[in-house]
């Protein structure tokens, strides 16, 4: 073993240490959460034609100003394995798309760049949302193979500084993530924040997005979405995963989508519905810090209140202390 | 320019005049390598599919000896010592032997099955006799790591074939790419599953990115490809493709019994 070597292993273990360290430094640009958020729980009972109406029942929640606006709606597409629970349900994805048209949007373009899988297309094809999206004539942009412009982050947890984007996210007015509910080996959690790794491209990251991985997942969610502003969230929650996702979970119910105009705010929801503690998950507690709001008295819950699950979901072995031991049954709505 | 749409496309149109490896000769960085569009100042994993590229389409001794260097250079992060002590003790939720490395999408993160395949097929094609030193040592390496991230059930995806003890699935268009990188290794089980696994799988594949990689692997097995041929040109209309690397992979594809397979390298 050489000198070399040594002080190479001795600077891989002060990087590993650094990046698994929790978030003991603020690292952000400035505090940018909003004085309050509004987080609106919808009771869906299944995939259908109906999702459009109650979709935009839901939206009038909330004063969206989107007129002639270029919107980005950003499924979660990972895979595609017959009879799991994996993706944004293709159906949620066009009553979105509908409703957006509906509010005078100028532009509507529904764009993912799956982490694992190149052939973006099998994905879209085997799930029948590229049939959806042609009927309706709605474009599609694959993030892994757009154009993209290097952009310096907003926060500093992952040590990137800056990251290679796609210029379709980027020149979007008003970017929607409509997450899958899911529990995520990795993250704990993938919901409305940790969806935005989709917009990493494979084209310079690869497949997987290992960098993310290697600077830490946790730390690499807060510097992207401090980075590319989630306007709305659309998260579907009415078959969720849990246990070993992304891929390999086992669907779970809730019947319900979330839908905020803060990030944080949906994903500690989702949490909590999941009977999960988000307190507990690193990028969405620091992310409450600067970004969006993660407490009851900052969040107005509206339509149905956050309901607590008898039994929290499974997760894997390395978190399952996010799983809440003694919480609430029902929590306030105003 | 991104690299891989442009060496496909390159490929495709290397029998055309326009088939000029000018593009490639001044998009390679000193070191030798390739990034994965033109301001990109890091490597890429598509290193070795340019490399490869470079020589189907002429001599280029300085360009290839500066590849081929790097290519022997450059490694998963996963084959420093300390990784492989991680991936061993503490970090064991993906199955995988560390010893076996190959090649990474960036610097400094873990080999992946698609740069390891393009950079095997490249050294392949650049020395394909009487391997020795650091050229017979990657080699072996970058093949035993393949092996090593097959998927149980057959075939091969990014690179994890089990995690937290779940069998994941094989992916179409990487189970191809590796195949091609595996074809001149004396028959291996994990090959044969895979090449099985890839000749059902494509029977009824839709997607053309994934059913031109199929047609391209299994040509060079010397398998019958022409109803697939048939399938690939009908299933599509040239309208639905957008991306310049799935149209060059489908012309390959379509073209691969006629013209030639480059991706059938002779070692």
């Amino acid at each position: 073993m050489t000198r070399r070597t040594v002080l190479g292993g001795s600077l891989a273990i002060a990087a590993g240490a650094a990046t698994s360290l929790p978030f003991l430094v603020p690292r952000y640009d400035q505090d940018r959460r909003p004085g309050r958020s509004r987080v609106a729980i919808v009771p869906v009972g299944e995939y259908s034609e109906k999702l459009s109406e109650l979709l935009r029942e839901g939206l009038k929640l909330f004063r969206l100003q989107v007129a002639r606006k270029s919107i980005l709606l950003k499924p979660n597409l990972v895979d595609y394995i017959p009879g799991a629970e994996i993706n944004t349900h293709p159906l949620l994805v066009t009553a979105a798309v509908e409703c957006f048209r509906r509010l005078g949007a100028k532009r509507v373009t529904v764009a993912e760049g799956p982490g694992h899988r190149r052939d973006t297309q099998l994905v879209l094809r085997s799930t029948g949302l590229e049939q959806l999206l042609r009927d309706q004539q709605i474009p599609f942009v694959d993030l892994n193979r757009d154009e993209v412009i290097k952009r310096p982050l907003r926060a500093d947890y992952s040590g990137l500084r800056h990251l290679w984007l796609p210029r379709t996210v980027l020149e979007a007015d008003f970017i929607v993530s409509i997450p899958k509910v899911k529990t995520h080996h990795w993250s704990g959690v993938t919901l409305s924040m940790k969806n935005m790794f989709g917009a990493v491209p494979g084209v310079k990251y690869g497949w997987p997005k290992n960098l993310l991985h290697w600077r830490g997942i946790q730390q690499s969610i807060v510097d992207l979405v401090a980075t590319l502003p989630i306007h709305f969230v659309i998260a579907d929650a009415i078959v969720c995963m849990e246990g070993n996702g992304p891929l390999a979970g086992t669907a779970r119910r809730l019947d319900r989508i979330i839908l905020s105009d803060d990030p944080v705010g949906a994903d500690a929801t989702c949490t909590r519905l999941m009977g999960l503690v988000p307190e507990r998950v690193p990028h969405i507690a620091e992310t409450a810090k600067f970004l969006g709001n993660m407490a009851f008295d900052r969040i107005d819950q509206v339509a149905a209140p956050v309901a607590y699950p008898p039994t929290p979901f499974q997760t894997v072995q390395d978190f399952e202390h996010l799983r809440a031991k003694a919480v609430p049954s029902r929590a306030p709505l105003r | 320019m991104d690299l891989e749409p442009t060496c496909l496309a390159l490929l495709a149109l290397r029998l055309q005049p326009s088939g000029s490896a000018v593009v490639l000769l001044d998009a390679q960085r000193p070191d030798g390598s390739w990034g994965s569009f033109a301001n990109d100042n890091e490597a890429s994993g598509v290193t070795g599919l340019a490399f490869l590229t470079l020589n189907t389409l002429g001599t280029f001794p300085d360009a290839a000896s500066r590849a081929a260097d790097w290519l022997l250079d450059a490694s998963g992060r996963q084959s420093s010592w300390i990784w492989k002590w991680k991936f061993r003790t503490t970090d064991t939720r993906v199955r995988f032997d560390p010893e076996k490395f190959g090649w990474p999408w960036e610097p400094g993160t873990c080999s992946w099955v698609v740069p390891t395949a393009f950079a095997l097929l490249a050294l392949k094609q650049s020395f394909p006799c009487c391997r020795t030193g650091r050229v017979a040592y990657r080699v072996e390496r970058g093949v035993e790591m393949l092996l090593d991230r097959a998927c149980p059930n057959g075939g091969w995806n990014a690179g994890n074939g089990v995690v937290y003890g779940a069998l994941m699935a094989a992916h179409i268009d990487a189970t191809a790419i590796a195949l091609l990188a595996l074809r001149s290794e004396p028959g291996h089980e994990l090959a044969e599953r895979g090449l099985a696994w890839l000749e059902h799988q494509s029977s009824s594949c839709s997607a053309p990115w994934s059913l031109a990689w199929s047609i391209l692997a299994l040509d060079a097995y010397d398998m019958f490809v022409a109803p697939l041929q048939q399938r690939l040109a009908t299933i599509t209309g040239p309208d639905e493709i957008d991306d310049t690397a799935t149209l060059a992979a489908a012309a390959l594809a379509l073209d691969c019994t006629a013209s030639g397979n480059p991706f059938k390298v002779i070692a």
